[in-house]
């Protein structure tokens, strides 16, 4: 199980990346941790002409509160995410979700860039970005842009980066007042990409309503989805009054391309994932209203 | 395919070589370096058999291409024990509580579970399970290895000894 | 409560034993721990090439052309062989194992004018590095005719397609019991009859080491050496042998570490031979290391089959008789021949119960799938069907299914007890003995009211167990006897040699352990080599649990000649009878008087350099052969698994609360090693329940061909396992019986049952293998619409 040969690039800047991605087409790649790359490219599922290493391009890692949301370098590690305070603080939804990616392994390595570019439906960031409406940063030679995270997943591995595009950043929203998060996920073991997975944020009013509200959804679509349809059910609800259950199964009633496996059916998954987003609203809730 | 220079440390000593781009560290430790402690048990990154320690963190060899550890430090489980072949204390906790057996995927383990317990000094059962998530074992059913991890955390002081990078 | 005993000793004038039964650390641990062991793939040689295997991609199709001229022309490609050129060379091909006039199933090295499952070998290309095998593999270009494949096996005697056109409705071959008809009376008569169709998936050996070897050919010597991870270097170096029509004598087998077996590695298959083959043809070593995915794709599958089980009972629940009409799967290209074992699970069936009457039919079907291959437990079905129909018995009878066993297990005092199938006499197990002693592990009684307030909140919890006996050492052909070789050195240091060879079931430290024993030495001073079939004894390797027992016959029957070499001369030297001599410590001391005694080192002076100071008679030096025959045709062991879980009956997920092994496996050498074949056994068997599926679409493409999907349990899911011990002697040396297999067959059944248990207030039974949480949450919702509607 070895790899095919390709070309090794290493620019030492984003700029130089791109200009580099541009040239060589659709048979280079952007590498980063490669937790996700290394295994396609060793099965020889995916074969590349050229890999564009991105471990020496400056400015590419760490985490910055700035106004009103927290900023991560694609670059960083899932580990470094784990073990920051400030995101344990702004984001707990994204330092919760951290954990549960693979093993710890697998974290020392993979990138948050990485994970979200490779856009794995039952990954665990990407459903966080949706759900918290994160700004995804993308230079290419032609520029930089912002693509919010709703928009940047297209489908089974595919994404709205073009070929010379590389995302550099996260922006995401830091949620204030009484707010609380959960992200629950069932699988076939620890550490195995959830069969059924939601990630719950929510925010309540003074009088107990819900204010504010993201449920990202993983392993239960071509993308990672936003339950929009529950998330405007519950909206300005007393959160207290709102049925676990009915959020969760108004969270499956539009799903479409549900995957299905040997592990799970899309019925299964479509059956536990209502389960896991009503008890993963409840954590939610729970947390909001004890704020 | 060009090949690439790569310089690194492996076990302390300095290391230059000339590899193909495709050759994962893996490969470059067992065929380039002759340290065949570093073992392939899947390729492609569940198994953990191939765990080594770059720049101090556990990572799996088989996900890793030489030339992107290019100026790293490497420690394999061959370096491991002290320079005299005294056992480290998690390579001795996993002996005393029967903690292997065929050994294939005990490198993989020793290298984790060194660097697990230098970042979790004193972990709960729960936490000591999912830390060994990463690495599979056919032979033991995990429950010497189990005991050796709590084993080897119960001297704290002896182990980082051996965990520091 | 049980026939506990002591170890029966060795022969008389035995030293104390120090070290059997001592929980000592192994001695392949050092190495092992530090990257110093030496596998397979750590094997070099000089100018070394390395093999990939060109594979079908199709279930079952015609070859109509192979061209490998592309491959050929890649920088670094020394050859590509296809069926013409390695399959020809083929004189003989038989295992020892199995011998040479069972009916044989068709295994050529590479396949010849069809392909019959996906994986199937097609050609060998060898090359300068694994990395240029792997890119001309994809340059080798095969043209094939697809055909209709052949994937259900349960379907597979009325398809139309032949898998090999040799064998009408895909039939690999039958046996069967006493005729169904005689056991009519019985079942027509009585009061219960309870009936099941069990299934069970597939799933497979999974070592963590991949199969792999390093041949090298010597051709001015007309020698082959190889390199294997292999169970049984005897066996590879006969079968090798017979297979290139080489003398035994110019093959030479050796391994020193092997990553796990389990049955896999018992027997060299199809790939294997193609090495060999093509080891003659080549100017250098070749090392073949089989990838995961080729793994879990061509080394074999096992389990998957059903039962139709059956059991009739008295109006108080005991067993008048069982039958079973047994189908297995056995792939394209089983190994070894699967007939004979597909019998004995049938015959294994009524288990170590009280069962006069029972009969069986075994029937082995192939499938264009991934041939059969052994596996820890082959016959283990015997038990999940007996021990899920038992509990389905109980929950019809309204009786708690531990009452319905303590009516109908055996215990030893009803020994010997002949199976009811003709499969041999049971003697030295104690069922109910170890199943009382499990159940009191847990404190049964507490936990049916411990599940009882659970229920009443909406909280469901089970139990479940598994009895069951099992033939270890087996004493037939290649397994009939094992030999051993002792040397005293010089110095007084021991070596030992014995065929063995460490693939994880610490055979080093348990040699070492019994020999420093039986001369009464340190064990320290006593080192053993293994796994090269040039200076070690024959011997039958790795399998049917029998390493420890047979070995243990082998160092006793050989140390015997030097004990008594060693007690003349220290008697002679010291002037002292024969009879008051012991072997203690390193020395022989006179019995009785402290001062008078002289070191092993002292003996081994006098035997190599002064043969003037040897009693009259006595042969000079302190090195001996000997060699073990079973004394049984072989040795019954048992356990009783009890397991605990929780069901979560929304999600489907199964929690494993306690796990409890009682087990008899006679005195245990070293109750680590005892314990860890237990542990590793249960968790595959964990496994199996719920986890572990190598699965086909209906094309006959496998889909779970990587770790991602074929799912191993991890350090999370398997419980904290609890052993019990109780230590009947067998019957052979040292009592001591096999215990390698044994977890694998129990937890299974142990597993099923308890989730069944748990599931019990829906009205469910569990029948179907794996159990998944998609699957329980199908049953739970099948029997509320059934209760609803």
């Amino acid at each position: 199980m070895k790899p095919a040969a390709f070309d090794y690039h290493v620019p030492s800047t984003a700029a130089e990346a791109v200009s580099l991605l541009a040239e060589l087409g659709e048979d280079a790649k952007a590498i980063a941790g490669g937790q996700s790359l290394v295994p396609m490219l060793a099965l020889r599922l995916a074969v590349l002409e050229h890999l564009v290493d991105l471990r020496r391009v400056e400015g590419m890692r760490g985490i910055e509160r700035r106004d009103g949301s927290l900023w991560i370098g694609a670059g960083t590690t899932q580990a470094a995410i784990e073990r920051d305070a400030e995101v344990a603080s702004a984001v707990p939804l994204l330092a919760r979700a951290t954990p549960l990616i693979g093993h710890f392994q697998i974290r020392n390595r993979g990138t948050i860039g990485g994970s979200l570019a490779h856009a794995d439906s039952a990954a665990e960031y990407p459903a966080v970005a949706v759900a918290l409406d994160a700004r995804l940063e993308v230079l290419s030679p032609r520029g930089a842009r912002t693509v919010p995270a709703g928009e940047f997943f297209h489908g089974i591995y595919s994404t709205a980066l073009e070929a010379d595009e590389l995302l550099t950043g996260i922006d995401i929203p830091v949620w204030d007042g009484r707010c609380g998060f959960a992200i629950e996920e069932f699988a076939r073991r620890a550490g195995d990409f959830a069969i059924a997975g939601a990630a719950v944020a929510v925010q309540v009013d003074g009088d107990g309503k819900v204010s504010r509200c993201g449920i990202g959804l993983l392993g239960l679509g071509s993308t990672p989805l936003r339950a929009v349809k529950a998330e405007a059910a519950v909206l300005g609800s007393p959160a207290a009054d709102v049925a676990p259950a009915d959020v969760g199964d108004t969270a499956m009633a539009t799903l479409e391309s549900v995957p299905s496996d040997l592990h799970a059916s899309a019925d299964y998954r479509k059956h536990v994932g209502a389960v896991i987003v009503a008890r993963s609203w409840q954590r939610a809730v729970r947390e909001a209203t004890d704020a | 395919m060009p090949e690439v220079q790569i310089r690194v440390m492996v076990n302390g000593r300095p290391r230059t070589a000339t590899v193909p781009p495709r050759l994962t560290l893996a490969d470059f430790l067992r065929e380039h370096c002759r340290l065949t402690g570093t073992h392939l048990g899947c390729e492609h990154g569940v198994c953990g058999a191939c765990s080594v320690l770059l720049d101090g963190e556990a990572v799996r060899a088989c996900l890793v291409f030489a030339v992107q550890a290019d100026g790293a430090e490497i420690t394999t489980v061959e370096g491991i024990a002290a320079a005299d072949g005294e056992l480290s204390p998690v390579q001795a906790a996993f002996r005393e509580h029967h903690g292997l057996q065929c050994g294939f995927c005990t490198p993989g383990f020793v290298v984790s579970v060194t660097a697990f317990l230098r970042d979790n000094p004193d972990p709960t059962d729960e936490q000591i399970r999912d830390g060994l998530s990463g690495n599979l074992c056919r032979c033991t059913g995990y429950q010497g290895i189990i005991e050796a991890v709590r084993a080897a955390a119960e001297r704290p002081a002896e182990h980082t000894r051996t965990a520091g990078t | 409560m049980s026939p506990l005993a002591q170890p029966n000793g060795t022969a008389t004038g035995a030293a104390a034993a120090r070290y059997s039964g001592a929980r000592v650390s192994r001695v392949e641990d050092a190495r092992l721990l530090t990257g110093r062991g030496t596998f397979v793939d750590d094997v070099v040689r000089p100018g070394m090439l390395h093999a990939c295997f060109v594979r079908s991609p199709l279930a079952r199709a015609r070859i109509l052309g192979i061209d490998a001229s592309e491959a050929l022309a890649l920088d670094g490609v020394h050859a590509v062989f296809t069926a013409e050129d390695l399959n020809p060379d083929v004189r003989e091909q038989w295992y020892t194992l199995t011998g040479k006039d069972v009916p044989d199933t068709p295994r050529p090295p590479l396949a010849e004018d069809e392909v019959r499952f996906v994986g199937d070998p097609v050609a060998l290309v060898v090359a300068e590095d694994r990395y240029i095998a792997e890119d001309a593999v994809e340059l080798v270009s095969v043209d094939y005719d697809p055909l209709p494949p052949v994937v259900d096996y349960v379907t597979a005697r009325d398809a139309e397609a032949l898998v090999h056109a040799g064998y009408p409705r895909n039939v690999a071959g039958e046996t069967a019991g006493r005729p169904a008809a005689e056991l009519d009376p019985i079942f027509d008569g009585a009061p219960v009859v309870v009936r099941e169709t069990i299934y069970q998936q597939a799933y497979a050996p999974v070592p963590m080491e991949t199969r792999g070897m390093v041949a090298e050919w010597s051709a001015p010597d007309g020698e082959l050496t190889i390199w294997a991870a292999t169970q049984s270097p005897h066996e590879v170096r006969l079968f090798c042998s017979r297979l290139l029509g080489l003398p035994e004598h110019r093959v030479r087998v050796v391994m020193r570490d092997t990553g796990g077996g389990f049955g896999q590695k018992v027997m060299p298959l199809r790939e294997d031979m193609c090495v060999m083959l093509a080891a003659r043809k080549l100017p250098a070593a070749v090392k073949w290391i089989e990838d995961r995915r080729e793994n879990l794709m061509s080394a074999g599958k096992s389990r998957h089959e059903h039962g139709d089980a059956r059991m009739a009972f008295d109006a108080d629940g005991t067993i008048l008789a069982a039958a079973m009409d047994f189908v297995q799967d056995v792939g394209a290209y089983p190994t070894p021949w699967p007939v004979g074992t597909a019998g004995v699970i049938g015959m294994l069936f009524p288990g170590p119960y009280r069962i006069a009457d029972a009969t069986f039919s075994s029937t082995c079907v192939f499938s264009n799938t991934t041939g059969r291959a052994a596996y820890r437990g082959p016959w283990q079905f015997e038990s999940v069907a007996r021990e899920v129909l038992l509990d389905i018995a109980a929950r019809r009878m309204g009786m708690d299914p531990a009452d319905l066993r303590r009516k109908n297990l055996l215990k030893f005092d009803d020994l010997p007890f002949s199976n009811p199938n003709g499969m041999g006499v049971y003697t030295d197990v104690t069922p109910l003995e170890t199943f009382e002693h499990g159940l009191t592990m847990l404190d049964y009684d507490a936990f049916r009211r411990e599940q009882k307030r659970a229920r009443e909140q909406g909280r469901f919890l089970g139990v479940g167990t598994c009895s069951y006996v099992e033939p270890t050492t087996a004493g037939m052909n290649l397994l009939s006897t094992e030999g051993a070789t002792i040397r005293i050195e010089p110095s007084g240091k021991v070596n030992v040699y014995v065929s063995g060879g460490s693939s994880g079931n610490s055979i080093e430290t348990t040699v070492v352990q019994l020999t420093a024993d039986a001369l009464g030495v340190d064990i320290a001073d006593v080192n053993t080599v293994q796994g090269d079939t040039a200076v070690t004894p024959f011997g039958g390797g790795t399998s049917g649990s029998r390493s420890g027992s047979m070995t243990a016959g082998a160092v006793a029957e050989t140390a015997s000649v030097l004990r008594e070499r060693m007690t003349a001369i220290a008697a002679h030297c010291l002037e002292a009878a024969v009879g008051d001599i012991d072997l203690i410590g390193g020395r022989a001391a006179v019995r009785g008087v402290p001062s008078a005694g002289m070191s092993v080192a002292e003996i081994a002076q006098i035997a190599y350099f002064q043969p003037d100071a040897l009693p009259p008679g006595t042969p000079p030096g302190l090195e001996a052969s000997g060699r073990y025959r079973a004394r049984e045709p072989m040795i019954w062991t048992n356990a009783t698994h009890v397991c605990t879980c929780e069901v979560d009956p929304v999600t489907g997920a199964v929690t494993i609360l306690r796990y409890i092994v009682s087990e008899d496996c006679g005195p245990m050498i070293n109750p680590n090693v005892v314990e860890g074949q237990i542990a590793g056994g249960t968790v595959q068997g964990i496994g199996g329940a719920l986890y572990e599926h190598l699965a086909y679409d209906e094309d006959g493409n496998p889909v779970t061909t990587t770790f991602m999907d074929y799912l191993l349990p991890t350090a999370v899911e398997v419980p904290a396992i609890e052993y019990g011990h109780l230590e009947t002697p067998g019957p052979g040396e040292g009592g001591y019986k096999g215990v390698g297999e044994g977890g694998a067959i129990g937890a299974p059944p142990a597993v099923v049952n308890a989730v069944a248990d748990a599931l019990a207030p829906f009205g469910v039974e569990i029948t179907r293998l794996p159990i998944t949480p998609e699957s329980i949450v199908a049953l739970v919702r099948g029997a509320q619409r059934t209760v609803t509607g």
